[in-house]
């Protein structure tokens, strides 16, 4: 899929709950992408902040769009742009979820705002007819901020630390339970760190495959900054932006010790 | 008037236009092959390439300050001969116009690449890294003062009949002498600045924001620095001198010129427009038709106040 880099113009910002923006924005020409892949995208803002940012896809087309957490300055200017502003948006970069084969379940589990390419990839298989489960955690109900739209396409189990929508937990207990549950399942998960090394070694222990989508600072987004480094449990560097941001979570977190 | 007012003439290296792209801060070139007119541009330096691959630095390597951004890559690269054997070809293929910058812990290294680049087809010239501020061993070292400078530049010199740049550090306490001591040394050209390094820290977990705690700081937040040394270097020295340090438009690509710069370069403003430099050589070809000079008619002539 050829990278193109799109002087858009943003067409929707959703709010999407407290500090989240979905951004929806068109170009001259469609956005290619698949579920996992990013963007790298900027307001026109001048040179502060420098930087573009790295989203996932939520969307790809004649409308592409992406789901901002407001976390920074970069984040914040994005949460605040409306209809008719500029956006500059670099992709579709990185690697896609690879989708297991038929008979194999695909579970998704998201924490937070690593929602964003997982609903993606739920619509992409809603639309092809195939069943999968999606474990979406976050710390409270007001994160949950894509639950409505991914209840329509499959059944979708919701886990909040505080307790103040769906189990009370982590995401490892419904996956969990999944797992245990004697359907084949192959794990795609996006969210914080620490998460997807536990999913990981969930996954790994029922024999099932799993993919996780990582992030790290990014400067270029295409493997030429060489600034996107994370160390897997060997102590191997990866590059999140052109060797992922799909990786195989034994790759980077090996199995339980 | 054509393009080819642009072109410019650095000692023994002709560009088709004053604007290159800085090492390390657009890969190999051709990564940009399907958004970019790469064969436009007047050169691309690529990333930094050493005699054996480089792993670079523990993460994270990079994060953004005011304006600009620190980054501790530590000259992670493929090694000469993945980079003469896969990237060369397709660098030709595309009719980019390549500098090579090189690398190296010991004067050996330096002269070592020197000669073996000299045999490689379509490398137009070397631009000498006596700069990086994010290696242990050689890098910086070698930049930061006459002696040393002048030792990597005599060995290269001796060892290629390729234009040679040689890249200077903003660390320097005395950049005219170090630039003095290159030319004499045999530099055909010296290329400013590479990054100065610079620390930030996350007040709440109190750890610095990078892996290796410093970095080099690059982008707008370094341009009145690079533009003050580049005015000093060309005041010192009689070779071309290529200016560079948060370079976002043609505006700040007149102000080098102004300061006497014969060429620019252009590293992290492409992080957020890959196209920069090409909208900014058309804009400069607009500006030179408009205004009936050339860009060597600016060069070095900012006026002073007395
Ligand atoms: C492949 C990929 C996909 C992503 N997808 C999404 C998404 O769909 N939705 C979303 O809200 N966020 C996503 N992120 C994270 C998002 O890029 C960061 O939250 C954002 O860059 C922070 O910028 P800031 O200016 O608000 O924060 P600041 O803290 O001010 O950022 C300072 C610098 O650190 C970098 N940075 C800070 N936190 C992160 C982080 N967690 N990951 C990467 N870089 C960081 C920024 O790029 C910036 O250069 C993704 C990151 C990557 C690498
Ligand atoms: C991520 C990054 C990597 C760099 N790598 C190199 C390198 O390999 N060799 C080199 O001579 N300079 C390197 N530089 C320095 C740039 O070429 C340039 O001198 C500096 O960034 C100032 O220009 P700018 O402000 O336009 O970026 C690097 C800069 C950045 C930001
Ligand atoms: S973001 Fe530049 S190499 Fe990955």
């Amino acid at each position: 899929m050829k990278m193109q880099f799109l002087h858009t113009i943003i067409t929707e910002n959703r709010h999407e709950g407290p500090g989240y923006a979905q951004l929806r924005f068109r170009g001259d020409t469609p956005l290619a992408g698949l579920p996992g892949q990013f963007v790298m995208i900027r307001g026109d803002w001048g040179f502060h902040p420098t930087l573009p940012r790295a989203f996932s896809l939520v969307r790809a087309g004649a409308e592409g769009a992406v789901l901002v957490r407001d976390v920074g300055e970069g984040t914040h200017r994005l949460t605040q742009l409306q209809p008719g502003d500029a956006l500059d948006v670099l992709g579709p970069l990185g690697n896609a979820f690879a989708l297991p084969p038929k008979g194999v379940r695909p579970v998704l589990v998201a924490g937070g705002v690593g929602v964003a390419p997982l609903a993606f990839l739920a619509q992409q298989l809603h639309a092809a007819g195939r069943s999968f489960a999606f474990v979406y955690g976050a710390r409270a109900a007001a994160d949950l901020s894509l639950k409505d739209e991914l209840a329509a396409l499959g059944p979708l189990h919701c886990v909040t630390e505080d307790g103040s929508y769906g189990e009370t937990g982590l995401v490892t207990a419904p996956l969990q339970r999944l797992l245990d549950d004697g359907t084949p399942s192959a794990v795609m998960a996006c969210g914080p760190h620490p998460m997807l090394r536990a999913v990981t070694h969930l996954a790994l222990a029922a024999n099932a495959p799993v993919q996780v989508a990582l992030e790290a600072p990014m400067a270029c987004g295409l493997g030429t900054c060489k600034g996107c480094v994370v160390t897997a449990h060997d102590g191997v560097f990866h590059y999140v932006c052109s060797d992922g941001p799909v990786f195989d979570g034994e790759v980077i977190f090996g199995r339980a010790p | 008037m054509t393009a080819s007012a642009l072109t410019t003439k650095l000692g023994p290296l002709t560009l088709a236009n004053p604007v290159i792209m800085a090492s390390g801060t657009f890969g190999y070139g051709i990564e940009y092959a399907d958004i970019v007119d790469i064969a436009k541009i007047g050169a691309i330096s690529v990333k930094g390439i050493s005699l054996a691959p480089r792993m670079g630095n523990p993460p994270p390597r990079i994060c953004e300050t005011p304006a600009g951004m620190l980054n501790a890559i530590g000259l992670a690269n493929v090694g000469y001969d993945v980079f003469v054997n896969e990237y060369m070809p397709q660098i030709r293929a595309r009719g980019v116009t390549a500098i090579v910058n090189t690398y190296g812990t010991s004067t050996d290294d330096f002269s070592e690449l020197a000669r073996r680049f000299s045999d490689v087809p379509g490398v137009a010239a070397l631009e000498v890294n006596i700069s990086c501020p994010n290696v242990k061993a050689g890098g910086m070292h070698f930049g930061v003062a006459p002696g040393p400078a002048a030792e990597v530049t005599q060995a290269v010199r001796r060892a290629t009949d390729l234009p040679v740049i040689i890249k200077l550090s903003p660390e320097a306490t005395d950049l005219p002498g170090v630039a003095r001591a290159v030319e004499d040394a045999g530099a055909d050209m010296v290329s400013l600045i590479n990054t100065i390094r610079g620390m930030s820290i996350d007040v709440v977990t109190r750890r610095p924001r990078l892996g290796v705690n410093m970095g080099g700081l690059s982008g707008p937040a370094i341009r009145p620095l690079a533009v003050r040394l580049v005015y000093q270097v060309a005041q010192a020295v009689k070779i071309p001198v290529i200016g560079m340090g948060g370079i976002t438009c043609l505006r700040d690509v007149l102000e080098f010129l102004l300061a006497g710069a014969h060429a620019v370069q252009i590293g992290t403003a492409s992080y957020a427009n890959p196209g920069i430099a090409v909208e900014i050589i058309d804009e400069l070809a607009r500006y030179c038709a408009e205004t009936g000079v050339v860009p060597g008619d600016l060069v070095g002539k900012v006026e002073l106040n007395q």
